[in-house]
């Protein structure tokens, strides 16, 4: 086991903003053998797994981050005075879930789906780079395509797009919710 | 950051009627919609196009106006759902088959719809979660870009300018005018002057502006005097550029200059 190499791993993901992919860290170690790589940042996790730090490194966007853990969200609010954490507006959310299963995605589809306009929704989506338009679609008017991006991922934990809910996920919640108003 | 951040109030489904509901905690028709489906526990798949729509058009009437650029989508849906009940009123001479069923586009979109709701309602779980894990934000600082070099200039580097403006005004022609005599006292209140007036001063220009030499000279010896005396100075952006002038405001003997 190179430890010399765990070490320096551990430099790379805490230096980085973004999570690291392993494609990003092994061009920036190419003087390692890839395989060592991996075995070095696995071991790296394990440490971080064992839950003894107030910090650990989560996988999100396909790639690592450092980032503290949850359990002591309450105090990293505190030493931030921050009080209430922003989250996305109900139709921001919406939005994003419609051009997350349906992309690549029309503004006009996106609003048919919603039966809103989401025009301005789209907007702020743009401005918070949790989408990115890649072209136009080849139909009357030649309207935008907007798709997800990598931020969207690491935004919710999510490798890939695949690990979003799945079609059984998601049956799952509408049969419960079907129970409850039988109740 | 967003005004629409509150959580969705999703009443619950044993609402009684007499529950007053705004229009506004729904995200559109087709959750108002997905509601009254819910309350009224009707089938999504076999609704009753007369019920639901007298109980949409009645959550309409509570509100004592729609705003159409907000709401306008409330009411394009109330006329759908006309239209589909007067669909399903024309006399047929067949029966409808499944496929011809006038709420069947309708409920696809609501099924849809749903499907949206419940997988957003799922990654909104996620969101919470993620957002208990702070990362680091700040970026570790990268080489800025390149800055101007902006070097202050001797008294030297000056007079190798001037020599530069002479040497230019060399190739013309000059005749000997006997002018009016300049004072460096006049001279060094014009400057002055210029410099109030403006942020700064191009010295190569404004000794080219000069009508003769003479007092080309006499504004270059007030410069060198200004310098000298800590009134102005002078500054070059990189080699071989202009010099240009340059009030200094702090300086104990800016009033006295003058």
């Amino acid at each position: 086991m190179n430890h010399k190499l765990k070490d320096i791993i551990e430099a790379l993901i805490f230096i980085s903003t973004e999570p690291v992919t392993p494609e990003r860290m092994k061009s920036s170690l190419e003087d390692f053998p890839a395989e060592e790589v991996d075995m070095a940042l696995a071991d790296l996790l394990q440490n971080y797994a064992s839950g003894e730090r107030g910090i650990h490194i989560i996988q999100a966007g396909g790639g690592y981050l450092f980032a503290t853990r949850p359990e002591f969200d309450a105090w990293v609010r505190k030493f931030l005075q921050i009080e209430r954490k922003t989250r996305l507006s109900q139709a921001s959310l919406e939005t994003l879930t419609i051009v997350a299963y349906h992309q690549p995605v029309t503004s006009v589809e996106i609003s048919a789906l919603r039966g809103v306009d989401s025009t301005y929704t789209l907007k702020t989506l743009l401005e918070k780079k949790l989408i990115k338009i890649v072209g136009r679609k080849k139909a009357p008017g030649n309207p935008l395509l907007y798709r997800t991006t990598e931020k969207f991922l690491t935004y919710f934990g999510l490798n890939s797009l695949e690990e979003l809910p799945s079609e059984q996920e998601i049956s799952k919640i509408l049969e419960e919710k079907n129970i409850e108003q039988e109740i | 950051m967003d005004s629409e951040n509150a959580a969705p109030i999703i009443p619950p489904a044993e609402v009684p009627d007499t529950y007053q509901v705004k229009l506004g905690i729904f995200e559109g028709p087709l959750d108002l919609l997905l509601f009254l489906i819910k309350k009224k526990q009707i089938d999504i798949h076999d609704i009753p196009i007369a019920v639901i729509t007298r109980e949409y058009l009645e959550y309409l009437e509570r509100k004592e106006q729609i705003n159409l650029d907000r709401e306008g989508e409330f009411l394009l849906m109330a006329a759908y759902l006309i239209y589909i009940k007067s669909q399903m009123l024309l006399p047929r001479e067949q029966p409808l088959i499944e496929a011809e069923d006038p709420r069947r586009a309708l409920v696809e979109r609501l099924l849809e719809y749903q499907r949206i709701k419940a997988a957003s309602g799922i990654l909104r779980e996620k969101e919470e979660e993620r957002l208990q894990n702070w990362s680091r934000s700040f970026r570790p600082p990268l080489p800025e870009a390149e800055e101007i070099e902006i070097m202050e200039v001797s008294l030297f580097d000056l007079a190798e300018c001037f020599f530069q403006l002479i040497k230019r005004r060399g190739s013309e022609d000059f005749k000997v005018l006997k002018g009016k005599e300049i004072s460096l006292e006049e001279k060094m209140k014009e400057i002055l002057d210029v410099l109030e007036g403006n942020d700064y001063i191009d010295f190569l220009e404004y000794l080219g502006n000069q009508e003769t030499l003479g007092e080309a000279l006499v504004s270059f010896f007030c410069l060198l005097e200004l310098v000298k005396n800590k009134v102005v100075y002078a500054v070059q952006e990189s080699l071989f550029h202009t010099i240009k002038v340059w009030l200094r405001r702090e300086a104990p003997h800016f009033k006295e200059s003058r």
